[in-house]
């Protein structure tokens, strides 16, 4: 384990570009909620290396740490059945086919 | 309430005072009418041809009712200001109060004697005038409505409900002109006389409304209290604004084009509200208001030029019309006239007077010509009849009587008031009025024999198919006629004595000395050896003259009279030429309301129109398109695909933290 902060930031933020960029640059439904899960992830890590290296933080990061996980496993059900659904009505998982919003 | 009637008619007619409770009766007679229009409205139809005997029954109610209220009112039962009775408090809005009640003095007696005795007999005149037609029910609830609207405006104590009863008598009237309206002409004119009277309302109206402002009462007599603590010009205001709504009612110039064109109604009609009593509601108004008029002589002055201009105007038109009806209707704006000249000079008495006589005269020869048109199978145009006085005698005899009077010579009726008025606008140092007023005599007395003469004397250019069937009118019609033709010729001896000093002047006084004293009239001792007795003299020569080149030129009795004469002075010279077809234009008034109106006007109504559809419209139009077009621009950004919203949010995102970095790191 490092002693420093900035070596987990610096992984942490890593990792939100690439869920970032995945969310934006993939079409596909299902890499689209992988990419969120990744962006997740990594401010996940985020608080839990602020919990691990402020000591005013220990407890608070963990918990909060914990929701995090369980809003994102709540939002990735949620999601995966809304991609079912229109995945049903369409045939295709290919974002760029569903417009409907634009009505 | 009813029972009570009977009783107290009879302790009025027996000259018992019961003057508290005889004001309390004073509603009824117009409720009378009121009440038998609204059923003859809704039942008429039903009952069918008896219909009018309701209507007869209630006019003829009012009628004695009226005649025991005006016993009282002239014998000063009521006071020597009258005496009012208030019903309700109809508007109450803060400062703001109208209430609605009657007042009776007399002026208003006056009134009450032309209006309900003509209307009473116009009724009666009707029952067989109207026999044939069909819409006969109808016909009878609007004279009851009539009835009752002149009723209320002659008897209301307050601007407020005289404008609503002023408004009524044009209902009425507009109804009536109107009354054959499947025939064109009368369903334009209808509309013309009640668009035309609209003009002055708006000026009656304005009138109110500064009363209001300027005294803060509706009441009549209560605003003339406070009259005279107005300053000048607000006075001349109300006075001339007041005038502008009489100017529209009693068709004077300008606004005198809807009378001649009322005709088209049935003649009972034209003699009832045409010439005997709402034309007279704007001489009324006027007389009424003369607290108001006695403030502003400038007004006045106003008051009697348009009077005797109207005068010498109509009597020029009605030389050369050859409809029976519309001479008739030229003459009345003429005689109309004379009252307001009467009026501006300070002599309202005489106004009232020649109100009065003209009410009954010309009444009579309306009637009379409706009787003519009858028998001669509804023709009109009098270069159609002739020689008629043989086959109708009682309707020749009692035009007679009425022209005679009209004309002006002693002792019938209207030599009394039209001299009264001429001597009075002379002493009153009104010598124009004067002048043009002997002027206008002298015309009158002529065209009226021209309408005689081509009636009823000479040969007969009656169509040959008619002559056998010509017959004199039921006795419905020529009742009236007589009992109109009474007090034509016997008004002026009852009511114009002595001179100087006559019954109408003692009546009238108390409602006119305040204004004769405002005015700072003197009184000078009559001089029947004097002056008076030459401007007596000089009226009845003028009179004369008129009377007997008209019996020269249109025949008498078996002479036929020299009608080629006429075309030989018409066609003498280019002045006679153009003053011929003048009058027979009408002085193009028409042509110049047309073009004024209807060409000038339509033009710049068109311009506004373009205007407010492009420029006004333009705008509002304009920023709707500017938002939809800026609208369906924006649209373009929505995709509908999520991923360019979440690299929106990105981008959002990434500018915020951006510019948070930069803004903290200063």
């Amino acid at each position: 384990m490092s002693q420093s902060l900035d070596a987990y930031l610096v992984v942490s933020g890593i990792l939100f570009a690439i869920g970032t960029f995945g969310f934006l640059a993939r079409r596909n439904a299902i890499s689209m909620l992988m990419s969120i899960e990744l962006m997740l992830n990594a401010v996940n890590l985020t608080i839990v290396s602020f919990g691990a290296f402020i000591p005013a933080l220990n407890g608070t990061a963990s918990v909060i740490a914990l929701m995090v996980m369980a809003v994102a496993a709540a939002e990735a059900t949620v999601g995966l059945a809304i991609v079912m659904a229109i995945y049903r009505n369409r045939r295709t998982p290919l974002v760029d086919e569903y417009d409907s919003m634009r009505q | 309430m009813i029972p009570s009637v009977a009783p107290l008619l009879a302790a009025a007619a027996a000259g018992g005072a019961a003057p508290d409770s005889l004001i309390n009766l004073v509603p009824l007679i117009p409720a009378i009418p009121l009440a038998g229009f609204v059923f003859t409205a809704f039942f008429g139809r039903r009952i069918g041809r008896p219909a009018f005997v309701l209507p007869l029954l209630g006019v003829t109610a009012t009628w004695l009712l009226s005649m025991a209220v005006v016993y009282q009112a002239l014998t000063g039962g009521f006071g020597e200001h009258g005496a009012g009775t208030t019903l309700w408090r109809w508007i109450s809005a803060g400062a703001f109060t109208v209430d609605v009640g009657f007042f009776v003095d007399q002026l208003t007696a006056c009134l009450l004697i032309v209006v309900t005795t003509i209307g009473m007999l116009v009724h009666l005149y009707s029952v067989g005038y109207m026999a044939h037609d069909p819409g006969r029910w109808r016909f009878f609830a609007y004279l009851n409505l009539f009835m009752f609207s002149m009723l209320l405006l002659v008897l209301s104590d307050n601007f407020l409900t005289v404008f609503a009863a002023w408004e009524l008598v044009g209902l009425s009237s507009y109804l009536l002109i109107g009354f054959w309206y499947p025939k064109r002409s009368a369903a334009l004119a209808a509309k013309k006389a009640f668009i035309v009277n609209r003009v002055g309302d708006v000026g009656f109206a304005l009138g109110i409304m500064l009363i209001w402002v300027s005294t803060g009462t509706l009441n009549m007599r209560d605003a003339f209290d406070r009259i005279a603590g107005l300053d000048h010009g607000t006075i001349l205001a109300i006075a001339l604004l007041v005038f502008c709504g009489a100017v529209g009612k009693s068709a004077q110039f300008p606004l005198h084009v809807w009378l001649p064109d009322a005709m088209e109604g049935p003649t009972p009609v034209s003699a009832l509200i045409h010439a005997a009593t709402m034309v007279n509601a704007g001489v009324y108004l006027v007389a009424r208001a003369n607290p108001i008029f006695s403030h502003a002589p400038e007004a006045m002055v106003v008051v009697a030029s348009i009077g005797i201009f109207t005068a010498i105007l109509a009597a020029s038109i009605a030389f050369t019309q050859t409809d029976i009806k519309r001479v008739l209707a030229y003459s009345t704006l003429s005689q109309l006239g004379y009252m307001f000249a009467a009026l501006g000079v300070g002599a309202y008495v005489a106004a009232i007077f020649h109100l009065m006589a003209h009410g009954f005269f010309k009444g009579l020869l309306f009637l009379g010509s409706g009787s003519v048109i009858h028998s001669v199978h509804d023709e009109q145009d009098m270069n159609k009849m002739g020689g008629l006085w043989r086959k109708i005698p009682i309707t020749h005899w009692t035009m007679l009587v009425g022209t005679i009077a009209i004309a002006g010579i002693p002792p019938f009726a209207g030599f009394f008031s039209k001299d009264e008025i001429l001597g009075e606008a002379f002493k009153l140092n009104f010598g124009w009025v004067w002048a043009i007023g002997v002027v206008v005599a002298g015309m009158t007395a002529f065209y009226m024999w021209r309408l005689m003469g081509k009636t009823f004397y000479g040969e007969s250019h009656v169509d040959p198919a008619v002559e056998p069937k010509i017959h004199e009118s039921t006795w419905t019609m020529t009742l009236p006629l007589v009992l109109l033709a009474i007090p034509s010729m016997l008004l002026g001896l009852w009511l114009g004595l002595p001179f100087g000093n006559s019954i109408i002047t003692q009546w009238l006084h108390p409602v006119f000395s305040g204004a004769e004293q405002t005015l700072g009239q003197a009184t000078e001792p009559f001089a029947l050896f004097g002056i008076d007795g030459a401007l007596i003299l000089a009226s009845v020569a003028v009179a004369s003259v008129g009377l007997v080149v008209g019996i020269w030129l249109f025949g008498f009795f078996r002479r036929g009279g020299h009608r080629q004469t006429v075309e030989a002075i018409t066609a003498s010279s280019g002045a006679t030429r153009f003053l011929y077809r003048a009058s027979l234009n009408k002085w193009w008034f028409d042509d110049l309301n047309h073009l004024l109106f209807m060409v000038i006007g339509g033009r710049v109504a068109n311009a506004v129109w373009w205007f407010d559809r492009n420029v006004v419209d333009g705008t509002v139009n304009g920023v709707g398109r500017i938002t939809v077009g800026a609208g369906s621009g924006l649209r373009r950004i929505q995709t509908g695909h999520v991923q360019n919203y979440a690299l929106g949010i990105a981008i959002g995102l990434i500018i915020m933290a951006g510019s948070y970095l930069v803004i903290t790191a200063r």
